[in-house]
């Protein structure tokens, strides 16, 4: 089966729907063992030092990847560097099918939008939602083990972040992915309860460094909340039995003011003590942090990360002290 | 009872010894001297040789500071630094409500003081351009003392870098074009203020609390004078000492 490459979470149904397998760029890069290698290719092949490792990572794992000739780049409601990245690849000859969420949320140009996939891909609307239908039996799932994690108090913020960022392409086979699911499912639930004093938020991309929640639970704290992987498995759309509205409700490509809503809800929901804002180096979103801290009314630590690998010293002091201060 | 309080920073290490919840003695050494004269090389894990700091017995140990989670100090027990200049900054000057910054060797950083606890804190950005380390590599460029640079603060010549070391290039071009070494050091001075500055506007506060090794740095007390809403600035008189005196103030809260 061809893999459909893409740089953010797109109605990943239209895919699905045409028989072909999503591919996660995000996830490929950063599961890859030289992932720093990965980013040196790119500055070799000229992308600036100072732009997103993220991006840098997609490009050279797109190259890298046999099976990939085709990719969605999402080229508004996430990073315009995609844009950017798009004309590079196209370069290299891979075909790009650029892909928006329309920062109005218009109905109408959304759905355009989606068509516009369908089309590319030689599918419908109809099979789509046929598709959604079975993805939507995992994503209840993956409510479960978001609630195992923050309610039961069963789940490690690492398992939490995992699942649900992978959801983002249900790791090209969502029938295995399920199965793979409810066997770590079975696993959790037989768990004793944790007992960390600290309850901290996620918010943010997902982090570069993925030794970050371990570390936040040798401090006696646990992320019980991940923001953007959450908005990622499409819960809140689960019940609404239309594409374009569920990718609507769906947060993280629109404006602020729709992510703060949904995060202030979860930090009353699941009682959380503070938040950890997570921006990417020379990313927009670190502009976005003096909107977030206006908003939020819990203790902020912004961290910022840049490169894969383990966390930081700095950075550790100074989640260690923020937690400190929260205990 | 005798408390140690070391401040193991990377640039000097700072001891504090209390005696009986009096702050009875001090003592700073060189960083790389410190390792090399009063540590050991155990199993590729350094200790402390207690006995070659000749301060006396002492019964415990807290210690804080960069190297706390490399050197293996035995029987300490490890505090973080903001903990440390906190409640170091609490006892020296006896406030409650105040913003503290922390100006160090190698970073600085700014801890909002509420009701004697932190409540919030910045780091500075991953940047030498706003430490001492910054001040001591611009003072050699200009061929004076770090002491006599930090008298300066009338007409700075502009220094706009945002790098450390690409500033010191920048410093160069400006000795070429006849600046007075006033005006050089003034500028070095500004630049660091202009750093500093963004950390401290975070947290407006009635007062605030200067320490670490940059704290005495009258050019900078004169910038933040001039320009923030500060109704009082103080400079304990033990600025360097500020965190191993927390350390042991530390320990003593917790005993009682």
């Amino acid at each position: 089966m061809k893999g459909i490459g893409f740089t953010t979470s797109i109605p990943v149904e239209i895919i699905y729907g045409a028989g072909l397998k999503p591919v996660d760029l995000n996830n490929v890069f950063i599961t890859d063992e030289k992932a720093v290698r990965l980013i040196e290719e790119a500055e070799n092949a000229g992308f600036p030092r100072n732009t997103c490792s993220w991006i840098k990572g997609i490009y050279s794992a797109v190259l890298n990847l046999k099976e990939i000739d085709t990719v969605v780049s999402v080229v508004e409601g996430d990073c315009s560097n995609a844009r950017a990245l798009s004309e590079v690849l196209d370069l290299k000859g891979i075909r790009c099918i650029p892909f928006s969420y329309p920062n109005s949320r218009n109905y109408e140009a959304l759905e355009a939008e989606m068509q516009k996939l369908c089309n590319a891909f030689g599918t419908s609307f109809d099979e789509a939602l046929r598709v959604k239908k079975k993805l939507d039996l995992i994503r209840e799932r993956l409510v479960y083990i978001d609630e195992l994690t923050w309610k039961h108090n069963k789940v490690s913020g690492f398992e939490n972040h995992i699942w649900q960022v992978s959801s983002s392409d249900f790791d090209g086979d969502f029938e295995a992915y399920r199965e793979r699911l409810e066997q770590a499912l079975a696993v959790m639930e037989k768990r004793k309860t944790r007992t960390e004093k600290v309850r901290l938020g996620y918010i943010g991309v997902p982090p570069i460094n993925s030794d970050l929640y371990d570390l936040i639970e040798t401090m006696g704290a646990r992320i019980v909340y991940n923001e953007v992987q959450r908005q990622f498995t499409m819960a809140d759309g689960i019940e609404i039995n239309d594409l374009v509205e569920a990718y609507r409700v769906f947060t993280y490509p629109y404006n602020l003011s729709g992510r703060i809503n949904d995060i202030k809800s979860q930090i009353r929901k699941r009682e959380i003590d503070g938040i950890i804002h997570y921006t990417q180096a020379f990313c927009f979103r670190g502009i976005e942090d003096i909107v977030i801290r206006k908003e939020l009314d819990v203790p902020i630590l912004t961290l910022e990360g840049d490169r894969p690998g383990t966390v930081d010293s700095r950075s550790k002091l100074r989640i260690e002290s923020f937690i400190d201060m929260l205990v | 009872m005798r408390i140690l309080g070391i401040d193991l920073g990377s640039r000097a290490v700072k001891l504090a010894v209390f005696e009986d919840n009096k702050f009875e003695r001090w003592k700073i050494f060189d960083t790389a001297s410190f390792y090399r004269d009063c540590c050991e090389n155990k199993n590729q894990k350094i200790s402390i040789d207690i006995g070659k700091l000749d301060i006396g017995v002492v019964e415990q140990i807290i210690s804080t500071g960069y190297g706390r989670n490399n050197i293996n100090v035995s029987n300490a027990e490890v505090i973080t630094e903001l903990k440390a200049h906190t409640y170091g900054a609490v006892w020296q000057t006896g406030l409650k409500d105040f913003t503290l910054l922390d100006i160090g060797g190698q970073d600085s950083k700014v801890i909002s003081v509420k009701k004697g606890k932190m409540v919030d804190m910045v780091l500075n950005d991953k940047c030498a351009a706003s430490c001492g380390r910054y001040l001591e590599n611009m003072a050699t460029v200009i061929g004076i003392s770090i002491d006599e640079m930090k008298k300066y603060y009338n007409e700075p010549v502009e220094l706009s870098s945002t790098c450390a070391v690409f500033g010191e290039s920048e410093l160069i071009g400006r000795i070429s074009e006849g600046y007075t070494v006033d005006r050089l050091a003034a500028g070095v001075n500004y630049s660091l203020y202009k750093r500093i500055k963004p950390l401290i506007a975070r947290f407006p506060s009635d007062c605030l609390v200067l320490s670490g090794g940059v704290a005495n740095n009258e050019a900078l007390i004169q910038f933040i004078k001039s320009d923030q809403g500060f109704r009082e600035i103080i400079v304990p008189d033990n600025s360097q000492l500020n965190g191993a005196i927390g350390c042991c103030v530390y320990y003593l809260n917790k005993r009682n």
